[in-house]
């Protein structure tokens, strides 16, 4: 069910974002670059003061240039953009608190970080975690060779978040992660990180109402009203999604997860290009 | 069948004259360093079926490495045992659901992943460029022998079964599976998804993508290392540990793998030393390696190698 305080819960994060200076400061990875693009590593000011590190790649020529926004998987590494979008697109990888280059003064553990303050929404890593994403993105709307009107996110529940926060984006390509349907999905599972909620509740069982209710604010049902844009939604099996595809009142393209990552790759890739330049992609030689 | 231009890829991999005594002087270091193991109970991570501990042991450069370690509840007889080796970026295992399969599991964390980074964190990228220059100082001797540890702290268990010892990983994890079994010859059985590692020489040459990006990463401001990378990674490739690989192993790849190319799988499977292996090829995928499906694959496998050996 729906918090009632939602919208206020979202209104503080937006309100702590409000009260720090970013003080962004952009450093040239020079190994890291090629003569295509300039990477360079991104560091800003998010909630709390904390100073959160994002991978930032640029392409020679002359912008302004779409971007695409990879906000991060869950684990403790975020890899560098692929060689081939980042020939074409300004690409950000961001390292949320807790990942490898955002880990001071805070080192997530994994499992662990799932479960972080889950007692209740206002303690809940994932609200902070979910400042960042928002950070990197008025970051990105403060840059000359940036088109803000060509912005693609692209992962899975903290891309939903901020899609739902920042309308300005151009398009979402959402694949639904560890916060969608989550108790449900983790009484269901064994495997790690879905089973982080199982040994939470396990060790607490008086747990689960406070669990039900932090996991509220960050349900997807509840943020998908507020994505207006265009949405591809990649559904692990069918009828996976049948609850949240409803709730989206922008158009969603609704596609069934692939297990290739071959073939999900390709058709990501080709969507983003049609949304971000009517155009096609590059690939990477063993796609082609 | 293996697309003709993928099978018939060259390789420019030697193998030294003196690998074998490189190893064997590393390993003989190895065997002289007790483990020290510690073995803590994880009381959040266990369940009704499977206890959890934290294992620590001691390994090369004095460092102290990570694992998680699982058994199923209800054992009246050793065990079998399955070791979970980690890819390049992933985090390390933690394979309580095959311990409830009645596996003694293990998921390693050698040096650099988390809970195994205090003293050796070069990060990701960073891992597969470090003291690349210098085959004693190269950041993957230690991490391979981290890995090989794993064997010797399950071989000191009394609930396992020290003759019914499996392997398996994908990626990275795939090329630890590849060295271990070489390494290790109490390893029984073994399975490598996408094996990195292997024909590295012929691969950052075939791909743009991390981690093999590294090492182009790298040549661009020292294109004048070259020829002392090529001579590093003859000593750490997997290709010169495979034909030592004496268990059965299978191997699964992707025909459009854009991370580890499978072009570098057909030179490897040739040279593995067992004639009891399998390669695995799916077209239409890429890094996953088809583990989706082929995942019931692995698990039939170590079921009739392990369990059945058992019985």
């Amino acid at each position: 069910m729906k918090p009632k305080d939602f919208d206020q819960f979202w209104a503080g994060i937006e309100s702590d974002l409000n009260s720090v200076v970013p003080e962004p400061e952009l450093k040239a990875l020079s190994i890291r670059s090629k003569p295509q693009f300039t990477l360079y590593g991104l560091q800003l000011s998010s909630v709390k003061g904390y100073r959160i590190f994002a991978y930032y790649s640029v392409p020679r020529g002359e912008g302004p240039f779409p971007v695409i926004y990879h906000l991060p998987n869950y684990g403790s590494v975020v890899h560098i953009p692929p060689f081939e979008e980042r020939c074409k697109y300004i690409c950000v990888a961001l390292c949320h608190r807790g990942q490898r280059l955002s880990d001071e003064p805070f080192a997530a553990a994994y499992p662990g970080l799932l479960t972080l303050g889950i007692e209740a929404a206002e303690s809940y890593i994932y609200r902070d975690i979910a400042g960042d994403c928002l950070s990197v993105m008025d970051f990105l709307k403060s840059r000359e060779e940036v088109d803000g009107q060509r912005i693609c996110l692209l992962g899975g529940e903290l891309a939903l978040w901020t899609a739902a926060r920042r309308s300005e984006a151009a398009a979402l390509h959402y694949t639904p992660a560890l916060h969608y349907n989550s108790l449900k999905r983790a009484s269901q599972a064994s495997n790690y990180p879905l089973e982080e909620f199982n040994d939470h509740l396990r060790g607490s069982a008086s747990a689960q109402m406070s669990v039900e209710k932090t996991l509220s604010y960050f349900e997807p049902v509840h943020h998908a009203p507020h994505v207006q844009i265009p949405t591809m939604l990649v559904e692990d099996s069918v009828g996976f999604c049948d609850a949240l595809v409803e709730a989206f009142t922008g158009p969603v393209d609704r596609v069934p997860l692939q297990h290739s990552s071959y073939r999900d790759g390709v058709r990501q890739a080709n969507w983003i290009a049609d949304k971000l330049d009517n155009g096609r992609p590059i690939l990477p030689a063993h796609w082609c | 069948m293996p697309k003709p231009n993928l099978s018939a890829h060259p390789t420019e991999v030697v193998k030294p004259h003196d690998f074998d005594q490189f190893w064997q002087e590393i390993m003989e270091e190895v065997d002289s360093i007790p483990l020290n193991a510690s073995i803590e109970l994880n009381p959040l991570r266990s369940s009704e079926e499977v206890e959890v501990f934290d294992v620590k042991y001691d390994s090369l450069d004095g460092l102290r490495i990570a694992g998680w370690y699982c058994l199923p509840r209800e054992r009246t007889k050793t065990l079998p045992a399955r070791v979970f080796y980690p890819g390049y970026i992933s985090e390390p295992t933690l394979p309580k659901s095959h311990a409830a399969q009645g596996y003694a599991t293990f998921g390693a964390a050698p040096r650099g992943k988390l809970r195994s980074n205090g003293a050796f964190n070069p990060g990701y990228p960073g891992l597969l460029t470090h003291n690349i220059n210098d085959r004693d100082h190269y950041g993957y001797k230690g991490f391979y022998i981290d890995a090989v540890r794993v064997i010797d702290f399950l071989l000191e268990q009394p609930e396992v079964d020290s003759d019914r010892i499996g392997i398996q990983g994908s990626s990275q994890g795939g090329a630890l599976t590849l060295v271990v079994s070489a390494l290790r010859q109490q390893v029984r059985a073994a399975s490598a998804g996408a094996p990195y590692l292997a024909g590295v020489v012929d691969a950052f040459k075939l791909t743009r993508t991390y981690p093999y990006e590294e090492i182009n990463d790298y040549l661009g401001i020292h294109p004048e290392h070259r020829s002392a990378i090529v001579d590093t990674w003859n000593y750490y490739d997997c290709f010169n540990f495979a034909e030592r690989i004496q268990c059965p192993i299978i191997v699964y790849i992707g025909l459009q793998d854009d991370v580890c190319p499978p072009e570098t799988a057909y030179p490897l499977m040739e040279r593995i030393g067992t004639s009891n292996k399998k390669l695995y090829e799916y077209e239409g995928h890429g890094h996953d390696a088809n583990h989706h499906e082929h995942d019931h694959v692995v698990d039939a496998f170590f079921d009739n190698q392990l369990k059945q050996a058992g019985s």
